[in-house]
């Protein structure tokens, strides 16, 4: 099984990151289109297609954090392209925010007006219980209709989660299916429920404790994506919940073509380049200082301000 | 009025005071006000149920979900801190000011020079003082530089330069809770990040320089949120001559106890940093200003508050300067004028930044004229 790669050519580019959307979108049309080429069939098979970018939260997307909805137009702009199957983008309404509050921050509604696209909270769909077989246990997951009808294409971004392993295009799909399951089993169970059609990463600009203008776009199965992430993240794939699960499951290695000869992209030095850190501390304040603070405060009677006794 | 008046006449040492809102910043003057000798707090008030527990906890007596209630029933109070949302300051001033109570409002003051001026009206003719939270001054970084200033250790400055950058309130990873809305709505808020930390950057560079003028002033937005969350302003200082550029945005991810203040002086035998001023690391400072109140403690000295975070001792400062001025029946130190001054910066460069992008936008002359010329006709 074989994943595919196109380097991102971003002549006359300044600094790591081009806020005009119009100038990202120019650049992504080629790599976007010499990723998707060898899925056109399978994409433009069905009347409908959601494509599921990482939206979890309106972090600028330079950070890497989320993925840039630049590469989410230029994927609707291609399959639009080849077939008239309705579009959407999709991503859920949780306990934390509103997806069409994330979604009008990252500048959503421009894009999927540009490219015919309608956004979709798929907190409002009709879910369907389904009971999967993970390992040896059966997870109930309530998945939405609209990702079990329709061609899901993951448009996950190059970033680790809080808890340490590549973020990755299963565990998006695991945040938008409700489960008492843990996270990773619920991403697991996703992913045989829905078998996603397709996974393109983002890894544009990738996140590892700081983020780093990769200029790299992959696409392929959903599992091996997220093993080829976990191994540009310098996390082992073996020590991954999901991956282990879902990538053994395939029984096969994971090979990488490049699908362009310009910009080459040299994997080895892409992941030297990619910093193996995580995600900033969950305090407002450094939990070391925190935990400082109040030593100090105890020997010297001092208050303990508010930003030192919360999270935020 | 009179009865404010009376109670500081006849008990100048004791303050009583409330606090209207005990969200993050509340409760840095809550915990302030409690540290504080011969202030009590008897009362807070805040619609959230989990801020009013807290207050609680750390040692209020009675709370209210509604700031005009605790007024109503707490007829012993002084003085109240207003660190609600901007778009109440204006009516939680109203009711302390029908109740006769002086005000220590956080800023911004208010969300326009309009609000902030009937505010003062309504505050002068209920006879109350108004107080006004612009920290920046009493950060002893800050006071370093206007130490330095003052001496003519650079000599003349024809250049200063005052960056402020936090990322209120979309944070940093890992995503937690959904963003407050109102600091993200002009109408709420009053503005964007010009508004949140560029108020507190006019009002230390008038305490350095004087009277400001804005010269030009640009706003810029990385996401596509109401308000801007970036704002540059040039400003000049006629009295020193000085040219200064104003930075400030809400974009920048923020781990405390680090925060990204900057202010530069270029003088003409060298610079003055605030960074040269600035307490050293968080773990020294701790180390010091614990083993200060120890021996203080022993030897009846004062005692530092929020001593290692020397920002968060600042809001300390500034509430016990209010208090002080109030016991001596003062006007405050950082007064109604001085945040009413801030606004007024703010706007005129709000106006300046619409019109350049309104000029950037629109046609220059030159186009307009060659619009309107009619196509030649050609014949043959």
């Amino acid at each position: 099984m074989s994943v595919h790669l196109a380097g991102v050519e971003t002549p006359n580019r300044q600094g790591g990151w081009a806020p005009d959307v119009d100038r990202r979108l120019a650049t992504l049309e080629s790599p976007i289109r010499s990723v998707l080429e060898g899925h056109a069939s399978s994409l433009t098979a069905g009347d409908r297609i959601t494509l599921v970018p990482d939206t979890h939260y309106p972090f600028h997307p330079s950070s890497g954090m989320v993925t840039d909805p630049a590469v989410v137009g230029s994927i609707a702009d291609r399959l639009s392209d080849w077939t008239d199957a309705e579009i959407g983008i999709a991503g859920a309404t949780d306990d934390r925010i509103a997806f069409d509050r994330t979604a009008e921050y990252l500048g959503y509604p421009a894009i999927a007006d540009r490219f015919d696209a309608d956004l979709v909270d798929l907190a409002d769909d009709d879910h369907r219980d389904t009971v999967v077989t993970v390992g040896d246990e059966r997870v109930s997951i309530a998945v939405p209709e609209r990702l079990l009808e329709s061609t899901v294409v993951l448009v996950p971004t190059l970033r680790p989660t809080e808890d340490g392993p590549v973020s990755g295009g299963l565990r998006t799909l695991g945040r938008l299916v409700g489960s008492v399951a843990d996270a990773d089993d619920a991403a697991v169970a996703a992913e045989r429920a829905v078998k996603p059609d397709l996974s393109v990463l983002d890894a544009t600009i990738a996140y590892g404790g700081d983020p780093v203008a990769a200029d790299a776009l992959f696409a392929g199965p959903a599992a091996q994506i997220d093993a080829v992430g976990s191994s540009l993240l310098s996390r082992a794939v073996e020590e991954d919940p999901v991956l282990r699960r879902t990538v053994e499951a395939a029984e096969e290695s994971v090979t990488v073509e490049s699908v362009t000869d310009e910009p080459a992209v040299d994997l080895a030095s892409l992941r030297r380049r990619i910093p193996e850190g995580g995600l900033p501390p969950r305090d407002e304040v450094n939990p070391l200082v925190t935990t400082a603070y109040r030593v100090y405060a105890a020997v010297a009677g001092d208050a303990v301000p508010p930003q030192f006794t919360q999270r935020r | 009025m009179v009865r404010t008046v009376l109670r500081r006449w006849t008990d100048s040492s004791a303050l009583t005071l409330g606090v209207l809102g005990v969200g993050n910043i509340g409760m840095v003057h809550l915990k302030s006000a409690l540290s504080m000798p011969e202030v009590t707090v008897p009362a807070a008030a805040d619609a959230v149920p989990e801020n009013r527990d807290r207050a609680e906890s750390a040692g209020v007596a009675r709370t209210y979900d509604d700031y005009a209630t605790l007024l109503e029933h707490e007829d012993d109070l002084d003085a109240v801190v207003v660190a609600l949302p901007p778009f109440l300051h204006a009516d939680a001033v109203e009711e302390a000011a029908a109740h006769g109570v002086d005000v220590f409002v956080e800023k911004p003051l208010a969300r326009s020079v309009e609000e902030a001026e009937e505010m003062l009206e309504t505050a002068e003719e209920a006879g109350i003082a108004v107080g006004v939270d612009h920290t920046l001054r009493y950060q002893p970084d800050m006071a370093g530089v206007k130490e330095a200033y003052q001496d003519g250790s650079v000599g003349h400055v024809p250049y200063a330069s005052i960056t402020r950058l936090n990322d209120h309130p979309l944070g940093k990873p890992p995503a937690d809770e959904a963003p407050p809305e109102w600091p993200m709505d002009p109408d709420a808020a009053g503005g964007g990040s010009l508004v949140e930390l560029g108020v507190h950057c006019f009002d230390v560079l008038e305490w350095l320089f004087g009277d400001l003028e804005v010269v030009d002033a640009t706003m810029g937005k990385s996401l596509d949120i109401p308000a801007e969350d970036a704002a540059t302003v040039m400003l000049r200082a006629p009295e020193t001559d000085t040219t200064i550029t104003l930075h400030c945005g809400t974009y920048q991810w923020e781990q405390l106890p680090e925060v990204n203040t900057r202010l530069r002086l270029e003088g003409v035998t060298g610079t003055i940093s605030n960074k040269d001023h600035m307490p050293g690391n968080f773990y020294a400072g701790a180390a010091t200003s614990a083993l200060t109140n120890v021996v203080n403690r022993f030897t009846g000295g004062e005692t530092d508050v929020f001593g290692p975070t020397f920002y968060l001792q600042a809001h300390y400062d500034a509430l016990e300067d209010f208090c002080e001025a109030i016991r001596e029946g003062e006007t405050p130190p950082v007064d109604g004028r001085d945040g009413l001054r801030t606004l007024e910066l703010t706007e005129t460069a709000y106006e300046l930044a619409a019109e350049s992008e309104s000029e950037g936008d629109g046609e220059s002359e030159d186009e307009a004229a060659d619009a309107t010329l009619e196509t030649p006709e050609v014949t043959t």
